[in-house]
């Protein structure tokens, strides 16, 4: 029993990872029709960026806040060069998110090198115990920033007056824009606020995990996993995805097959997309913006 | 834009006239080049650059006729690889009697992946599930144990001779993978000119007309992407005899990102797209003293420039120009533009 829950506790950290990421595919890919694939990219240069700074000497949370900022700056400028200009056609948006992800991996191999990159702890090794269970201080930090990201962007989404215009701009884009919507610059927002998730999850990663450069491509089919699964643009889903696949890596990894985690995640998108393919939670119509 | 009109006698003669002489062009080139340089080095990039056109053209057929981009043709040829090599080491078999099975798996492979992602699911759906599939394919390697040889990968025996011809020189080898080359630009050719590559075309230009009239599109798809996968399943097995031996990094999924920035640089709607893009990407870095590193950033800039600036690939958008110009020229002269 107390593996049990250990493997819980442990889960609920990778699994607030993979929602932070997938989070930003979500909104990306649902409301804006963006298939980016680059996105790991962007999570692997949010986690560089991070350790740059803190290896210079700042703050983990200084540098946490500014690799999120950096990447969320990448992306409204690559929206503003390139990805505004695919929105008719997703599928050369796409090829565009492919060339990125080449040309993101080997600048960063450029200015850093290959070697893993990992920090010190930023909680200074600090690990509660609990009955029989060890809390690690960092993870549960992991937890509580993704868990506040999350509220604010449903409450964004699902509330604010934003939200409703982003939704109904969707939902029927002329008419949306009749009513004054500037959808274009919803879009550009999007993309942003995306990136900056991206980046954000990067440096919660390096928190927790030695990251490459190579890093890029098994986090976007993670992201894209959850995404899918949860319904694309549904932040709910999201969540929910996020969770089942790190109780998945958490057990995978906890009794003894930790080699077939990202088996798992895969094949679990596969059933769904088969079964249910507007994923577990329904999500939005889909990449509808043309 | 381009306006249908019917071809005069004349103009499909001078038409078939000037497709004959660049068929004849592209095969003496390829022919005639280990009389260029003799090294080592050049004969296996350019080994190197074949085995990839042969996939590529596959994924041409898919792409530039019917639209849909994979992400999984790397893993196909990894199918077609493992399949070759562990029939050479379980019952002997030897390369010839090896392609049709690993040509077959390869396709079978792509048939499931396709009845999976391809019968409701949108274009962008395609692509994650292929890109997924590629991830998955290397897990499965690496964790197939003795099988699959696991991480290091399998050894597999040379390729031998045939008809007297010793296929370990690498000359004989640059042969052997020119005529795979040929063979599948013609196959390509072959099913462009024809009912098939317009009913592919419609597909790609329309599909919710194409199916309006009577096109069974999702049998379409499913048939053109188990297609694609013959092509790869069959440089899968050259690979795996040229280089002799197999590892689950040469079938991941970034191979596939090159494949797919190979023929988009080519231009996948054109002939000799893929071939173009193959001997762009693989020979640049030699013909430039590039570090690889830097190379690879130049391709990821390239390809963005290529799909912004020029969307028909870098032959496609020469040929747009060309033929630009050449309209103004006429309409200075005073001459109709086509």
């Amino acid at each position: 029993m107390g593996i049990f829950i250990q493997q819980i506790v442990n889960s609920l950290s990778v699994g607030s990872v993979i929602i932070l990421v997938g989070l930003g595919v979500t909104i990306i890919f649902g409301l804006t029709g963006i298939v980016n694939f680059a996105h790991g990219e962007f999570v692997m240069v949010g986690g560089m960026v991070t350790w740059v700074l803190v290896s210079s000497g700042a703050n983990f949370f200084v540098a946490l806040l500014a690799g999120g900022v950096a990447v969320g700056a990448l992306g409204l400028l690559l929206e503003r060069t390139l990805f505004r200009f695919t929105l008719k056609r997703p599928m050369n948006g796409f090829i565009v998110s492919l060339g990125l992800v080449v040309l993101l991996q080997h600048i960063v191999i450029r200015a850093l090198n290959t070697n893993q990159k990992s920090i010190l702890d930023p909680m200074g090794d600090v690990v509660w115990q609990v009955g029989s269970v060890r809390i690690v201080a960092m993870r549960l930090v992991v937890v509580v920033i993704t868990a506040i990201v999350v509220a604010v962007t449903f409450f964004t989404i699902q509330r604010s007056r934003y939200g409703m215009a982003l939704r109904a701009s969707l939902a029927d884009r002329e008419t949306a824009s009749l009513m004054g919507i500037p959808i274009r610059r919803y879009i550009a927002a999007v993309f942003a606020y995306g990136s900056f998730l991206a980046g954000l999850g990067g440096a919660l990663l390096i928190a927790l995990f030695p990251v490459t450069a190579f890093l890029g491509t098994t986090i976007t089919v993670r992201a894209f996993a959850v995404a899918l699964i949860g319904g694309l643009g549904n932040v709910t889903g999201c969540v929910v995805a996020g969770i089942i696949l790190g109780l998945i890596n958490g057990f995978s990894a906890g009794y003894g097959l930790p080699q077939w985690t990202d088996a798992y995640s895969f094949g679990l998108m596969i059933l769904i997309l088969l079964v249910r393919p507007q994923g577990l939670l329904s999500g939005t119509e889909g990449p509808s913006v043309g | 834009m381009h306006v249908v009109t019917r071809p005069t006698k004349l103009g499909k003669r001078i038409r078939f006239s000037r497709g004959a002489a660049g068929a004849a062009f592209v095969i003496v080139a390829l022919l005639a080049a280990p009389w260029i340089t003799h090294s080592y080095r050049f004969l296996s990039i350019a080994i190197s650059a074949g085995i990839a056109t042969i996939t590529l053209y596959g994924l041409a057929i898919l792409f530039g006729q019917t639209g849909l981009l994979s992400m999984a043709q790397a893993a196909f040829m990894g199918v077609g690889a493992y399949t070759a090599t562990i029939l050479a080491r379980a019952i002997g078999l030897g390369f010839w009697s090896s392609i049709p099975f690993a040509m077959i798996a390869s396709a079978m492979v792509a048939g499931v992946l396709g009845v999976f992602s391809l019968r409701v699911i949108s274009a962008q759906y395609f692509i994650i599930v292929t890109f997924a599939f590629g991830a998955l394919f290397s897990i499965i390697m690496i964790n197939g144990g003795s099988f699959t040889g696991a991480a290091t990968g399998l050894d597999v025996g040379p390729i031998g001779s045939v008809l007297g011809i010793n296929l370990n020189k690498i000359r004989n080898f640059y042969y052997l993978t020119v005529f795979f080359v040929l063979a599948s630009i013609l196959v390509t050719y072959l099913i462009s000119i024809s009912p098939y590559g317009r009913t592919l075309r419609a597909i790609r230009e329309n599909e919710l007309l194409a199916r309006s009239v009577a096109i069974v599109t999702d049998f379409h798809k499913i048939a053109v992407f188990m297609l694609s996968g013959l092509f790869a399943g069959l440089a899968g097995v050259l690979q795996a005899h040229f280089l002799q031996h197999i590892s689950p990094a040469l079938y991941e999924t970034f191979p596939s990102v090159y494949l797919a920035l190979m023929v988009m640089i080519g231009g996948p709607r054109m002939l000799y797209g893929p071939l173009a893009g193959a001997i762009i990407i693989y020979f640049l870095p030699e013909v430039l003293h590039l570090d690889p590193v830097d190379a690879r950033i130049a391709y990821g800039a390239a390809l963005v420039m290529v799909i912004m600036l020029l969307p028909s690939g870098l032959i496609g958008g020469f040929i747009d120009l060309y033929r630009r110009a050449t309209a103004r020229a006429r309409q200075r002269y005073g001459e109709d533009p086509e």
